[in-house]
Order: C-alpha cells, then sequence, then structure tokens
C-alpha cells in the first residue's frame, strides 16, 4: 500500500518536473522479512486481581481442575498432577518408519540442578552435571507442510521438518491467561509453565499427551544442552574477557583494569568490529554441544552430563538434544520416537555408563603387571 | 566411631559445643553452637517419636551438610549426593576425625610400587561438601615438608586410619607450613593410640614455634591460638594493620552467620534421613573391630 503511494508520488514528480528529479527513497523488495512469532508466543500470566470469591468457591474451583486434570502428585521428584489421560504406550504411532542416522528426535526440558564429581574405573575423576528432566508433555504435533518457522530458511528442503511443541511443569491454570490455556485444549494435558518447540523429522513425531522421561537418550550418549548464561550485568574487560589490567601501582594512575589500547592509526584508524570492550556479560543463549551422559537415574529423572560449564544458573531451564557433531551421533538406533515407561519395568533405579564406577562397587585397585 | 555411646550427658554435649557448625562456618558461631545444644536434650526428654540424631553428628559427618549457599541449593541434588555417599560408606570406613587429628590414608596408585601407597600425616584443613569433601594431609619426610590433598569419598581410596584423634585449638593448621618441622613431622610406622570407649575428643593445646618472616599469610592477623612465637617476629606497622584488619563486629552479624550455616531445623531433617544408615555402619564396624581384637592373643601366643 505504502510503496504504491510512494511510486504514485515518484511517477507524478517526473512527469510534472522537467529536469529536477528527486530521489525517493524505499525498501523495495529488500525489506527485512517480518517476524512472525509462533502462535504459541502469548502472554502467560494473568493479571492477579483480588477476586471477590468466597473460600467455598475457591476450593470448588480447585476441585474443579484435580476433576478435570488430575489430583497434586509428587512424580519422580517433581510437584505436579497425576493426569490420567496421557499417553503411555506406543500405540498407534504418527510413522512407523525406522531410524536413520539423519533422523532428529524430539528435545527434552529439564532443570539444572547442580554438579558433583564421578569417578571412572581407571580411578579418573570427572566432573559432572545433574539435569533433572521436569514433568515433560508432549503438547502438539505440527507436521512438516503446516509447519512455518519464524525464519524461513531458503534451502531446497523446505518442509522436512515438523515440529513439537513440548511442556514442562504443570501448573494451576487458574493462574494463568485463557488465550495460554487454549495452546492445551486439544492435548488433553494440564497447562505448563514451560514450553519449547522442537524441530523433529517425520518419523519421530510425537503424539500429543505423551510424557517424556529421560529414558529418551540413553547412558553413553552424546548430548548438546542449551541455555541461558548466568547475566553478570555491565562488566568491565578484565571480568568480561579475562584482560589482565595494569598494575595497581609503580606510577599507574587512572588505569588499573582498563582496556588500554582499542586500535592503531594510519589506514587502519578506528575501532575494528569485534574489539573486545566493556558490555554486557552472560544473559546470552550458548549451547555446549558433545557432552556424554554418565549415568542415568530413572527413579528421579536426573542425568548426568559430562563437565561443569553447562550454561545458565543452578535451578535454571535448559533444553536438550541430541548432538549434532557428526562424530558423535550415536550409531545404533536410539529410542524412537521416544522410550515409553511402563509402570511394571523391573528396571533398576540408576543405570551408569560401563567406565563409571558405581559406589555400590568395591574400592578400585590396579593389579600389578 | 563410639558414637551411641556418648550420645547427650551434658558435659559431653559441652565438648561438641565447639568452634564450627558446619565445616566452612567462621568462628563468631562458638556462641551460637553453645546456644543450641541445651535445646537438643530438652527435644531427648520429651517423648518424641522420630528418630533422635545425636548432636554431634555435624561434627562427626559435617560433609553430609551441604553448601548453604542458596544459589546452589537443590533437594533433589542433595539427596542423590547423600545417597551416593552412603553406598560409599557401605564399602570402606571413613572414620570420625578432625583438623589436627593424624591420620593414615591408603591408596591405589597405579605409579606406585604394589600399586598402593600409604601416607601418614596430620589433617591441616578438611573442607567442602557433599562427594567434593576433601582434607589435607602435611608430613615432613626426608626434611622436605609433603602435603597430601585426598577426597573423602575417592573410591581409589582403600583405607582410612586415625592414629591420634585429637582436635587442635585452631579450625586449620595451615600456619604448620610457617613453623617449625618438628611440628609437622610423624613417625611414618606410628602405631595406633586408642581412646577410651565413650570419652570426648582431647584438645591438643600445644603451642606451635614459628619460623621467622617471611610467611605464606599474615598469620598475624588471624587471632591464631595455637601459635606460640607470633609476637616475636611482628612489628609496630604489623600490628598496626592487623589492628585494622579486624572485624569485630562480624561476631554480631546474625545474617552473616545465617547465610554460613544450616539452620539447625534442616540439619535434623538431613540427619534424620541418613541417622539409621550410618548408626547401623557403625554398629557393624564395632561389632567387626571386637572380632578382630579376639582373634588378636594368636598372634602374640
Amino acid at each position: 500500500m505504502l510503496r504504491t503511494v510512494l511510486s504514485d508520488l515518484a511517477r507524478l514528480r517526473l512527469s510534472g518536473g522537467a529536469c529536477s528529479v528527486t530521489q525517493v527513497r524505499e525498501k523495495g523488495h529488500l525489506s527485512r522479512p517480518r517476524l512472525r512469532n509462533p502462535y504459541w508466543f502469548i502472554r502467560q500470566q494473568r493479571l492477579q486481581t483480588d477476586d471477590q470469591v468466597t473460600g467455598e468457591n475457591r476450593s470448588f474451583i480447585k476441585e474443579v481442575i484435580h476433576d478435570t486434570y488430575g489430583t497434586p502428585a509428587l512424580i519422580k521428584g517433581v510437584q505436579t498432577y497425576e493426569q490420567k489421560q496421557l499417553i503411555k504406550t506406543d500405540e498407534a504411532p504418527i510413522s512407523t518408519e525406522p531410524w536413520t542416522p539423519n533422523v532428529r528426535r524430539c528435545g527434552l526440558i529439564a532443570r539444572k540442578i547442580g554438579q558433583y564429581p564421578l569417578w571412572l574405573k581407571n580411578g579418573e575423576r570427572i566432573r559432572t552435571t545433574l539435569l533433572q528432566v521436569v514433568d515433560n508433555h508432549v503438547i502438539k504435533y505440527i507436521p512438516p507442510e503446516e509447519y512455518k518457522p519464524t525464519h524461513q530458511p531458503n534451502v531446497k528442503n523446505l518442509n522436512r521438518y515438523g515440529c513439537v511443541l513440548v511442556g514442562a511443569e504443570s501448573t494451576n491454570p487458574a493462574l494463568l491467561t485463557k488465550e495460554y490455556c487454549g495452546i492445551f485444549r486439544d492435548s488433553g494435558v494440564m497447562p505448563t509453565k514451560n514450553l519449547a518447540r522442537f524441530i523433529v523429522s517425520p518419523q519421530a513425531a510425537l503424539r500429543p499427551g505423551t510424557p517424556l522421561n529421560v529414558g529418551h537418550f540413553r547412558v553413553g550418549e552424546f548430548v548438546d544442552v542449551r541455555g541461558k548464561t548466568v547475566y553478570h550485568g555491565f562488566q568491565g574487560v578484565v571480568k568480561r574477557h579475562g584482560f589482565k589490567g595494569m598494575p595497581a601501582s609503580h606510577g599507574v594512575t587512572k588505569t588499573h583494569r582498563r582496556p588500554g589500547n582499542i586500535g592503531g592509526g594510519g589506514e587502519k584508524g578506528r575501532v575494528w568490529p569485534g574489539t573486545k570492550l566493556p558490555g554486557h556479560m552472560g544473559n546470552r543463549w550458548r549451547i555446549s554441544k558433545g557432552l556424554r551422559i554418565w549415568r542415568i537415574n530413572t527413579k528421579y529423572n536426573v542425568m548426568w552430563v559430562q563437565g561443569s560449564a553447562v550454561p545458565g544458573s543452578t535451578n535454571g531451564l535448559v533444553y536438550i538434544y541430541d548432538t549434532i557433531l557428526p562424530l558423535r551421533k550415536p550409531q545404533e538406533a536410539p529410542p524412537l520416537p521416544t522410550l515409553y515407561e511402563q509402570p511394571e519395568d523391573e528396571a533398576p533405579d540408576d543405570i551408569w555408563y560401563e567406565q563409571v564406577h558405581n559406589f555400590k562397587d568395591e574400592t578400585i585397585s590396579f593389579k600389578p603387571e | 566411631m563410639n558414637i551411641n555411646v556418648r550420645i547427650l550427658t551434658k558435659s559431653v554435649a559441652q565438648q561438641y559445643a565447639f568452634k564450627r557448625i558446619v565445616t566452612f562456618s567462621t568462628k563468631p558461631t562458638q556462641q551460637a553452637a553453645a546456644a543450641a545444644v541445651p535445646q537438643q536434650q530438652e527435644v531427648t526428654g520429651s517423648t518424641v517419636r522420630r528418630p533422635i540424631v545425636p548432636a554431634h553428628y555435624r561434627f562427626v559427618y559435617p560433609e553430609f551438610l551441604p553448601d548453604p549457599k542458596v544459589e546452589w541449593r537443590n533437594t533433589i541434588r542433595e539427596k542423590l549426593e547423600r545417597l551416593d555417599m552412603l553406598d560409599r560408606r557401605r564399602q570402606i570406613e571413613l572414620p570420625e576425625f578432625y583438623v589436627g587429628s593424624i591420620l593414615a590414608v591408603t591408596s591405589s596408585d597405579p605409579h606406585a610400587a604394589g600399586k598402593t601407597s600409604r601416607f601418614v600425616g596430620i589433617c591441616i584443613h578438611r573442607e567442602r561438601c557433599g562427594l567434593r569433601a576433601r582434607f589435607i594431609l602435611r608430613n615432613v619426610i626426608d626434611h622436605q615438608g609433603i602435603e597430601v590433598v585426598y577426597e573423602l569419598y575417592d573410591p581409589t581410596i582403600q583405607k582410612v586410619e586415625v592414629l591420634r584423634l585429637e582436635k587442635r585449638l585452631d579450625d586449620s593448621l595451615f600456619y604448620l607450613r610457617d613453623a617449625l618441622p618438628e611440628y609437622s613431622t610423624f613417625d611414618e610406622n606410628m602405631e595406633v593410640e586408642s581412646l577410651e570407649e565413650g570419652a570426648p575428643v582431647p584438645v591438643n593445646d600445644i603451642k606451635v614455634v614459628l619460623r621467622p618472616r617471611p610467611w605464606l599469610e599474615r598469620w598475624e592477623r588471624q587471632n591464631l591460638l595455637g601459635v606460640a612465637n607470633i609476637e616475636q617476629y611482628i612489628k609496630d606497622k604489623h600490628r598496626k594493620s592487623s589492628e585494622k584488619a579486624q572485624k569485630p563486629w562480624e561476631k554480631y552479624d546474625l545474617m552473616k552467620q545465617y547465610r554460613a550455616t544450616i539452620p539447625e531445623e534442616e540439619q535434623k531433617e538431613i540427619f534424620a534421613e541418613v541417622h539409621t544408615e550410618l548408626h547401623t555402619l557403625e554398629l557393624q564396624r564395632k561389632r567387626n573391630k571386637r572380632k578382630r581384637t579376639f582373634v588378636k592373643p594368636k598372634h602374640l601366643a
């Protein structure tokens, strides 16, 4: 609309003035792609007003919520609700195609709950981070034909991947907006505090209402963990980039923690892009890739992952994916689309990777040659 | 060791009301610990059905208390960590010891002849909690001060023996690094000095003689009780600066104390969870020990 008006104006000027050409700048076809946020980007929290509701009615509302969704329960160490209409078997899967190395599976939403050391059987100490999968449910599956990502990639196989919407940590729907609760309406799952979308191959499609557990990943495999790093605020160059600073004494004045020189002169007489300077530190999305899973606890849905530098603070949310590193991708088929846990399963709580020392085992001793 | 015997007689309880609530707390908490103990006694007097955790557990098993930093706490993680610690404790006896006790640690070492190594030394420091708990042993071997850091729950540790169970006047004995070598020299073939069952852990009030400056730390600022000759080496300027560095108000800082410690209610909760397990392990060890002492006469004859 605007563009046509502008071009009309330009034409008028051209035709009117004989020689004076006014330049009209317009974006033309090079305009930025409009950001179309996915439909689940809605305001989540309702404005909490002091409703004049009697205590009786309040308890009635609670009863209704428990009737429709389930009663509060502590499941796998997470305070949640006992929901009945969950899909716990792989009857009627969406796709029966077999696994291939190119299949992208769904990920999980987890909380980083801390870190502590484990020991390998050769006596080596490894540092591990504990990630707890918190009450994950599939909310929706959008097949490749219908899925329109925010940034549409300009590639050949545009519609190769679908999208799985996963929610974590069920919560009281009375605290949420009506629109936000509408996202969950068709899934039959209780509204959740956290949502995440995972790009998946059609082979890895999941039915709404499927609970996801830590058994989705296996011990010994590698994962990528995405989280938002700890925010440090506006920081100087010493803390942000590890600069050395300058001496405290010996005649040094007013420049103890400053960056010093930031560029040359002459032809390079400007500050080059990317120069390390003070600025906001942390609060960025970061992915640490290729972390091995050393141990899994199915009772509390916890996985022990290599390293103590997983992005994010303790008790913060992280997202776990199959690794994209080509040499660390699984050789054998992982559970596809996910592992359905049976209540009768007599599997042990703790699953240890073969190289890791189980604390129930005897002391490590080395045999003399 | 012998813990159930010395539960909660008043004198014993006072014995345990010493410096710290948790390993990493600061000195001002002394009063708090003293205040906390009589309350515990009242509870034991009344008829409470829950398992009563001995008040001294927090000193015997300090690593079972998590790091009090609120941002790092998570109940599930702490629980899993405690389960792992108990699993390890079922495999190996990790006895009661304090800073100042003399220990012998036997550990698997792939580089040692015979694949094991034994180190005797005085425990100069204990720190960290959970599976990360560790301590430092110090000894002087061939006129060379040696320190070894051991992780308490490291599965390569085969045996931890307490050769002499005692405490010192200070929370950590890093000043032994600047003391004359005889104060940290211990015989490698030391015999176990057994304590009478139920006796309180003795406090060794030995005063260490420091070497002249330069020192590794400014000991004059740390209000050390176990050093004899600190006055000998400090000048007026040191005295002045050490006075300036003092923080006498910190012992009144309740919030600081609160943040540096796990509240008593939580401590009770944590130890109630692990108490039965630890107690059975203690009893088992004691029974095994008696069996071993019964075998001993054969060797003499």
